[in-house]
């Protein structure tokens, strides 16, 4: 019984950790967790939405 | 054509890559201009490149969406392979790097523990501090902590973009991470901000060679930008300076004015207040810029851009100068009047007194 962990997953855009829980050769249970966040939804509230495509497309 | 020798110099790197020596003198002399020198300095740029062996640099991503990974990707001269493998050692970019997990961070680990104090640190992204900097970690550790080692063990940091510069989008009202520069979250190292949002590649390299060439950094404003990219107001270079200065405004999307490439002032340009390089080295190998494609500049590499200028579309106040020369054309008129006035006044006292010149010359 273990568990390992791949943190960073490379060669995508973004902050990806995966975890699995491997029995006898074979992964049992696996989680996925972003691992970066910056609340673009929090930050586009109030303001003109006519802008609203410029900050999203930073996501 | 004598064969280079391969000696480990970036230009020996270059060559085994295929860039010609014409190209690389190409490059050098781009790169002078680049950085607002005079050509006088191109054989120190030739000789810098023909000497130095390829630094170690890593590249460490944070709260980023990438975009200034993509921007290195479209480097033209050198192109970004040639970049990657020859110009510089890079040894980490999670992007684009083989390894994963252990092995990406053995990789980071060897440069900062083997050429401590010697390699160049580029991080693209912001920097949260709020809640202890949970809001980006990377192999367990937060973005703050692997900034304090990573650029405190470096010769220099390179800061791309705006969000490293100072936060970026991420630190956009309300901040809801504490998100911040790498300069203030990592105080006391040697850095220098490229702001851009994102970067523009062409100003990267060129403080690359132009650190390599004269072991320094090049001359930097209050903000840590090079002077080079960030000295003067995107207004003052823009192309359709001439419209603004003539009052030729586009009023909406698709107009005539629009169509004829008028000025974008009352579409919300930032260009009066920006400071940045763009109208003249430009984007895509200098193929275009966002007001020579039509939309109006909104300071993406300034400070605060999202929250200190106004909504993108809306019309900056108290721009000097818009139209004048309109007015400049109505007061010529004014004065041409008043003149054409004065002589058919005078002519007309001339002719109530009936006295001719001639006559008063005797």
């Amino acid at each position: 019984m273990a568990k390992i962990a791949i943190d960073p997953v490379t060669r995508i855009e973004g902050h990806l950790r995966i975890e699995a829980q491997v029995d006898a050769g074979k992964v049992t249970d696996a989680w996925s967790s972003g691992t970066m966040w910056r609340g673009i939804e929090t930050i586009v509230k109030g303001r003109d939405p006519r802008e609203c495509w410029a900050l999203t497309s930073r996501i | 054509m004598s064969k280079v020798k391969d000696d480990g110099s970036i230009w020996s790197g270059l060559a085994k890559k295929g860039v010609s020596r014409r190209d690389f003198i190409k490059y050098c002399t781009t790169v002078a201009a680049t950085l607002a020198l005079p050509s006088s300095l191109v054989p120190k740029i030739v000789e810098a490149l023909e000497k130095k062996q390829k630094p170690y640099a890593v590249w460490l991503e944070f709260s980023d969406c990438a975009g200034d990974s993509e921007s290195m990707l479209r480097a033209t001269k050198p192109t970004i392979g040639q970049i990657v493998l020859d110009v510089i050692s890079l040894e980490y970019h999670e992007t684009i790097m083989a390894g994963s997990g252990k092995f990406a961070e053995k990789a980071l680990q060897d440069v900062v523990k083997n050429q401590k104090g010697k390699y160049i640190a580029i991080v693209e992204g912001a920097i949260p501090m709020k809640d202890g900097g949970i809001y980006c970690t990377i192999g367990g550790k937060t973005a703050a902590d692997i900034a304090k080692e990573v650029c405190g063990n470096a010769a220099m940091t390179l800061a791309v973009g705006s969000c490293a510069s100072w936060g970026g989008i991420a630190s956009a009202s309300p901040n809801p991470t504490g998100s911040v520069g790498v300069g203030k979250a990592v105080p006391g190292i040697t850095y220098v901000n490229l702001p851009g949002c994102p970067m523009n590649v062409e100003n990267v390299t060129a403080t690359i060679v132009h650190y390599l060439t004269f072991g320094a950094l090049p001359a930097l404003d209050g903000e840590h930008r090079p002077l080079f990219a960030h000295g003067a107001l995107i207004h003052n270079n823009c192309e359709r300076r001439a419209h603004f200065d003539a009052g030729q405004f586009v009023k909406k999307w698709g107009d005539e004015g629009h169509r004829l490439g008028w000025c974008l002032y009352e579409m919300g340009c930032k260009g009066p207040e920006a400071y940045f390089n763009c109208p003249t080295i430009r984007w895509n190998g200098g193929t275009s810029w966002p007001v020579k494609a039509g939309h109006p500049c909104f300071a993406c590499a300034s400070t605060n851009n999202w929250d200190a200028f106004g909504p993108i579309y809306k019309r900056l106040e108290n721009v000097p100068g818009a139209g004048y020369q309109t007015s400049a054309d109505k007061i010529g008129l004014g004065v041409a009047a008043v003149a054409a006035a004065g002589v058919a006044a005078h002519a007309v006292i001339r002719a109530t007194k009936g006295k001719p010149h001639e006559e008063e010359k005797k």
